[in-house]
């Protein structure tokens, strides 16, 4: 009887402590979640003007689920402490919804993380930038938030300037080929926003036109934002599957 | 005849050397040096008409006139400089190119017949230099090797298959799936076997209660008076 009391205690131990680490991932998840959707990086303007917000949505219920985890991990040392089998058969089964929860936020950042290609950025800011009639607010939308882009990145397009070359653009029906190979906010502005040589802009001379695509620049930021949603939420799943089993086996062995 | 071929600029690199409707040809520098009293004025042709090109044919007349190319002129001059324009020899770190078809302001304009207007075609185009002094023809240079121009593509053409699902992604659904189930069948067969004391049969335990021992005084010890006696 004193072996099994001993494994009894051990595996009580052991689900404490499971818990409490639940408990401490489901902060840290929260926290991670709220800076993500602060907008560090200035990209959400650009991915909601395109609709590509799903991925601040998987943010958002990483938050949710966070506070779940941390209240749902308190509830659970006390069933087992108590050995209750009511709190924990509430226990396990709302955190069976959180665990299903989660995983819909980590699946949905991984998958929408994949849908942002260069090619997709490319097709979306040639069709957009500067549309001359905009149908919907979005449309002024995508073109502030390129032109903020491309001032703070010192960037432009998503390869280079020859987006604009190699592709047709809603930009070159209102703008000539001639008087503007790309925009303007691709040329290196003085203090006063215009350029520091409009004609060292046109040819194309280094130094007075950025040459690089800002598909970097969005790209980092997102995938930090993506795989920290993921694989966070992936990691704290695996342990909570861990403790979830020791709960259930637990939860089995109590006498009614 | 001068031996010099005007050529795409190459240095320094510039980014739009070449575009849908512009390209840029390095000043012809240091060539036309013993024509200091001559014009020096730049052909642009389509490639096929550049053989049957006539020096003779003035600028600034309908045959030559940018308006009305390239239908009916095959090709059209402009551009035009003196010597003094091309300094020999170039000094270090100036950047010496023509940009052919930057003027947009006088493409329509038939009074402007000279006009460095932006290209209509993708081409291919060859370009020289002709040196006039009043009408006469007194050098040229070679014709350039052809130049293409940038043709735009439309954007149905960029193509947002993508590459597929990552293999993060799929991992993270498959082990997330697996382990998602898993649970689910512990579940069932945790409520299944709630009734029977089967699996946990042999690890039972009771509740930690809090034990109270109660004194049971089965024989009543009073501090016996000393009046017995």
């Amino acid at each position: 009887m004193a072996k099994s009391d001993d494994c009894i205690h051990i595996l009580q131990g052991l689900l404490v402590f499971g818990n409490v680490v639940i408990g401490m991932c489901g902060i840290a998840l929260t926290a991670e979640c709220i800076y993500f959707v602060s907008n560090p990086h200035g990209l959400y303007p650009l991915l909601r003007a395109t609709e590509n917000g799903d991925i601040n949505a998987a943010a958002w219920i990483g938050i949710f689920v966070g506070l779940a985890l941390f209240a749902l991990s308190i509830l659970g040392i006390i069933g087992v402490i108590k050995a209750s089998r009511t709190l924990l058969l509430v226990y396990i089964i709302l955190m069976l919804i959180t665990f299903a929860f989660e995983m819909a936020s980590c699946i949905t950042a991984a998958t929408h993380r994949d849908s942002l290609t260069p090619e997709h950025f490319q097709k979306q800011m040639l069709d957009r930038y500067q549309k001359s009639d905009p149908a919907n607010n979005n449309d002024s939308e995508v073109t502030k938030a390129w032109d903020e882009l491309m001032l703070q990145n010192h960037c432009c397009g998503v390869k280079g300037p020859s987006d604009w070359q190699e592709y047709q653009s809603a930009f070159r029906l209102t703008h000539s080929d001639a008087d503007y190979p790309w925009p303007r906010t691709c040329c290196v502005l003085d203090a006063q926003g215009l350029p520091a040589s409009l004609d060292g802009c046109k040819l194309g001379v280094s130094g007075y036109y950025n040459s690089n695509g800002c598909y970097d620049a969005i790209s980092g930021p997102v995938n930090t934002h993506a795989w920290g949603v993921a694989w966070f939420g992936f990691a704290i799943l695996c342990w909570t599957f861990c403790v979830l089993l020791g709960t259930m086996f637990y939860w089995s062995g109590i006498e009614y | 005849q001068l031996d010099y071929r005007p050529a795409l600029t190459t240095e320094p690199a510039l980014g739009g050397v070449r575009t849908t409707s512009t390209f840029v040809v390095d000043q012809p520098r240091c060539v036309f040096q013993d024509y200091g009293n001559a014009v020096i004025w730049l052909v642009v042709a389509l490639e096929q008409a550049a053989s049957t090109f006539n020096n003779s044919q003035g600028p600034g007349t309908p045959e030559t006139a940018f308006q009305g190319f390239p239908e009916p002129v095959r090709a059209y001059m402009t551009l035009n400089a003196t010597l003094g324009s091309y300094p020999c020899p170039k000094p270090d770190g100036e950047i010496a190119v023509l940009r052919v078809g930057s003027e947009t302001s006088c493409t329509g304009d038939v009074t402007r017949p000279t006009c460095n207007g932006p290209l209509p075609t993708p081409g291919p185009y060859r370009v020289k230099f002709l040196a006039l002094e009043g009408s006469e023809p007194v050098a040229e240079t070679r014709w350039s090797t052809p130049i293409t121009l940038i043709t735009a593509k439309p954007l149905s053409s960029i193509s947002t298959a993508g590459r597929g699902h990552s293999a993060d992604m799929i991992a993270i659904t498959t082990i997330l799936s697996i382990l998602l189930a898993i649970l689910l069948a512990g579940l069932v067969a945790m409520l299944f076997f709630w009734g029977s004391d089967s699996c946990g049969g042999s690890s039972t335990f009771s509740k930690p209660e809090s034990v109270t021992v109660r004194r049971y005084n089965t024989h009543h010890v009073y501090d016996q008076p000393a009046a017995r006696l």
